[in-house]
């Protein structure tokens, strides 16, 4: 041992032991006990069904950009969902434990969360919602969409897209299964030094922390690379840079920002397990270490990474303004200039993240400037999208309304970030819950532009459209719920209330606590919609089958194959021969002009490699967290040996012929036909 | 832009790549490190002196790993390495200089001075 550890620690269970399983715990144990039935319920269904061959061969084993790109949303929608249930325990907590009279259950003395609990939770709400959230469901979108969009035929690397697919779900089984085995960081999403050092953070909450992100930050550098990759080398013929569909752009700038800055990242965290586990000193105080040195190490990343959700956000607005305003987008050029600026710019601001650190009038106006510039492009693209929509033909189905309510968000959050850009104001509201609401505010633009890409893009990837009535009523929910939480946490913050607090000494505050509560619950009835909305739209999924083109207004290549999209993506590949491809084709009359004969189609092969990659590395990373270090030697050597044997078996790939791809043509285009009648 | 399925131990970049380079690479770079973890570990310079010292040391390390690693070059086939390299050396100025600038700053204006706690 390099380091001193608390409590025990054996060579066979590391510092694994009974005590770290919270039975005694009066939430955690009852859900422990509805996640083990409801599994067992689950895992039941699908052998009392005999699905388990279908999943293993058509889900688990899949290199389909389409089917990881589903499953990405997936994993991004549960997590969503347990970083929901954080923040409505985060906001009770808030609601109740107001002044010294407020009562106290479950050995809390005030409220029901002890500080213990509640730091570990508003910790995990923050990296869940972030990077298993945000990231995943963004990415999932990317990859469905972007290989349709340039008409492409699949990822330019399949299978280390699955493997970024298994690499997250990896991610997110560790930190889900911190809730039952040990406990979790209680350092805030971001992490302090020399908060998260050994000495002061003695738990593996830690350590569950640093592997969690280790792991997203390493799935999502690996997605970026073949992003990138497919962006520059697959577009098919005709497919020039100035036609590339606007959400494709917005995608290859987000993901140079996640190939350089994602690194950034990966070395702080490396640098902080070397400080808990060789017992180094990068980042105490003593020993020539430097505590700012993580914040500024952090920040190189989190900015960026800011940006590099946000604008694959901008991407899908600018795709749904145009569908639903029966125009061409308003400055396409301008549009994907302000892309690339806002990447560039993203680089050059991390310090106002720490303008009270104190390094002085000449760094922190320089930074303030830089940040400020970030608007110049941001406006740009505001301006774009409401002459997109002047004078256009607009139609409010509920994908638009989530666009425009995003619209409104970007307004509100990129002012507030604005005011935040000031160096005094700074020190005034810095680490206030105004800063809270800033980023809410700005992460709201991303969640409400991915709702309206579930409802834009479902019909194109499951052949029929999400039923209106449950997806409005979802959206004027969400919206209620957002307005309610987020008005009341602005005024908050101007009061001077400061975020993370576990007890609300201030009973002024109170009022506003509660109508924040209702705002959740009503959060709550969204959740509940949506439930339902999923429900009835499946239910009646023959009422509402929809052809290629699913919006009769669409505009990008991806409308011009059927809907559900085939696993080729395109029986022959078509060249491209305008900015908006399937508009072009409809305006000259040549929109269902079939192809007169077919050719053969090469595929890759599935592979079960990614997904045992993926569940070593999760075994690689809780023996890390527990000090494991035969189970971390030996999953470790697993993964080098299953990489290099994969890479050396390669996969030809296999061929469909040209008579299979007509049948399935034909049957496609039979169906098509039975729509429209 | 189509899908071409040639072999791809023909492409140039996979040409260069010999288990010589990447052994010297990994050589070199592992060498750099331990020599790096002597010194720090056994204080043999003054502080202002191991700071450059092994700073020389990433230096090089870096040098070696682009070389003998990555293959990067300015060469005309490939040219993905020169866009790589042309996104990366502005990045590496920008995070290393301004964050230089703004520790320096802050010394400056807390009146820490680096070794000054030694
Ligand atoms: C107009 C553009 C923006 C400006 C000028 C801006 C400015 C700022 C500033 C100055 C802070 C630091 C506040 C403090 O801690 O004292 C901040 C925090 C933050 N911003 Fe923004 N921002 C902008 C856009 C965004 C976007 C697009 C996102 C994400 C989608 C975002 C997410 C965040 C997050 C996550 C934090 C703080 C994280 C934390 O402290 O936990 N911002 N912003
Ligand atoms: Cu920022």
């Amino acid at each position: 041992m390099l380091v001193d550890l608390a409590g025990g620690w054996n060579p066979m269970w590391g510092r694994l032991a009974w005590s770290q399983i919270p039975y005694d715990n009066p939430i955690l144990a009852p859900l422990f006990v509805a996640v083990v039935v409801g599994a067992i319920l689950v895992l039941g269904l699908i052998t009392y069904y005999g699905k388990w061959t279908y999943l293993w061969k058509e889900w688990l084993t899949t290199v389909d950009h389409k089917k990881l790109g589903v499953m990405y949303i997936l994993i991004g929608l549960v997590m969503l969902f347990r970083g929901f249930i954080d923040g409505l325990m985060i906001r009770t907590q808030q609601a109740w434990a107001v002044g010294a009279h407020s009562s106290g259950v479950f050995g809390a003395t005030h409220g029901y969360l002890t500080p213990f609990h509640f730091g570990q939770i508003y910790s995990a709400h923050g990296v869940i919602m972030i990077l298993l959230a945000a990231t995943p469901l963004l990415v999932g979108f990317m990859n469905i969409i972007v290989p349709i969009q340039i008409g492409a035929r699949d990822m330019a690397y399949p299978y280390l897209n699955a493997l970024g697919l298994w690499l997250t779900a990896a991610a997110g089984a560790l930190i889900m299964i911190s809730l039952f085995v040990g406990d979790f960081a209680h350092n805030g999403w971001f992490g302090y030094a020399p908060i998260f050092e050994l000495q002061y953070s003695p738990g593996v909450g830690v350590d569950y922390w640093i592997w969690t992100m280790e792991l997203v930050a390493l799935g999502t550098t690996l997605g970026g690379i073949n992003i990138l990759a497919t962006i520059i080398k697959m577009r098919a013929p005709g497919m020039t840079w100035g036609r590339l569909p606007i959400f494709v752009w917005a995608t290859l700038s987000a993901n140079v920002i996640a190939l350089t800055s994602f690194p950034a990242l990966q070395v702080a965290l490396a640098l902080i397990a070397a400080d808990r586990y060789l017992g180094a000193h990068f980042f105490t105080a003593g020993l020539g270490g430097n505590l700012m040195l993580y914040t500024n190490l952090f920040w190189i990343w989190g900015h960026p990474e800011v940006y590099f959700v946000i604008l694959p956000a901008f991407g899908m607005m600018s795709e749904i303004f145009p569908t639903f305003s029966e125009k061409p987008l308003f400055g396409y050029i301008t549009m994907v200039l302000a892309s690339m600026a806002i990447a560039g710019v993203s680089w050059l601001v991390w310090l106002h993240h720490f303008f009270t650190m104190g390094a002085g009038p000449y760094v922190n106006s320089a930074f303030s400037v830089a940040t400020m510039l970030v608007g110049i492009p941001t406006g740009v693209k505001v301006f774009n999208w409401a002459f997109t929509m002047y004078r256009g033909r607009l139609t409010f189905n509920t994908a638009m309304l989530w666009a425009i309510g995003a619209l409104f968000l970007l307004l509100i959050g990129g002012l507030t970030g604005m005011m935040l850009a000031v160096p005094a104001i700074n020190y005034m509201v810095h680490n206030s819950v105004f800063v809270v609401a800033h980023f809410h505010t700005m992460l709201l633009v991303i969640v409400y532009a991915i709702f309206a890409s579930v409802i834009y893009w479902f019909p194109k990837v499951f052949g029929f459209k999400l039923d209106e009535f449950w997806a409005k009523t979802m959206f004027w929910l969400f919206s209620a719920g957002t307005v309610l939480v987020f008005v009341p946490m602005y005024m908050l913050g101007f009061m001077g209330m400061t975020r993370r607090l576990d007890y609300v000494f201030n009973t002024v505050w109170h009022p506003y606590l509660l109508v924040m509560e209702f705002g959740i619950a009503v959060y709550m009835l969204s959740v509940l919609a949506f439930v339902a909305l999923l429900y009835v739209s499946i239910r009646d999924h023959a009422k509402n089958q929809v052809g290629a083109d699913a919006w009769g207004t669409s505009r990008s290549l991806e409308w011009l194959t059927h809907s559900p999209v085939p696993f080729y993506n395109f029986a022959v590949l078509p060249h491209i021969s305008a900015r908006d491809e399937v508009a072009w084709r409809r305006d000259n009359g040549i929109d269902h002009v079939q192809p007169d004969h077919y050719e053969d189609i090469h595929m890759p092969n599935n592979t079960g490699v990614a997904i045992i990659l993926g569940g070593l590395t999760f075994v690689l990373g809780f023996a890390l967290v527990w000090r494991i270090w035969w189970l971390c030697a030996l999953s470790l050597l697993a993964i080098v040996a299953l990489v290099i044997y994969r890479s050396f078996k390669g996969d030809p790939g296999y061929i469909i012929t040209a008579a299979e791809v007509e049948k399935m043509e034909k049957e496609a285009l039979r169906r098509e036909a039975q729509i429209s009648k | 832009m189509s899908h071409d399925q040639d072999d791809p131990t023909l492409h140039p970049e996979v040409q260069m790549s010999t288990s010589q380079g990447y052994f010297s690479g990994f050589a070199i770079s592992s060498i750099l490190m331990l020599a790096a973890t002597f010194l720090v570990t056994s204080h043999a310079v003054p502080p202002f002196g191991l700071l450059m010292v092994i700073s020389a040391c990433a230096g090089m390390a870096i040098i070696a790993q682009i070389y003998f690693l990555l293959h990067i070059d300015v060469s005309e086939h490939n040219i993905w390495n020169t866009v790589a390299l042309v996104l990366f050396i502005p990045l590496f100025l920008i995070t290393i200089g301004l964050t230089w600038w703004m520790f320096s700053q802050l010394y400056l204006h807390t009146m820490i001075m680096p070794g000054m706690t030694h």
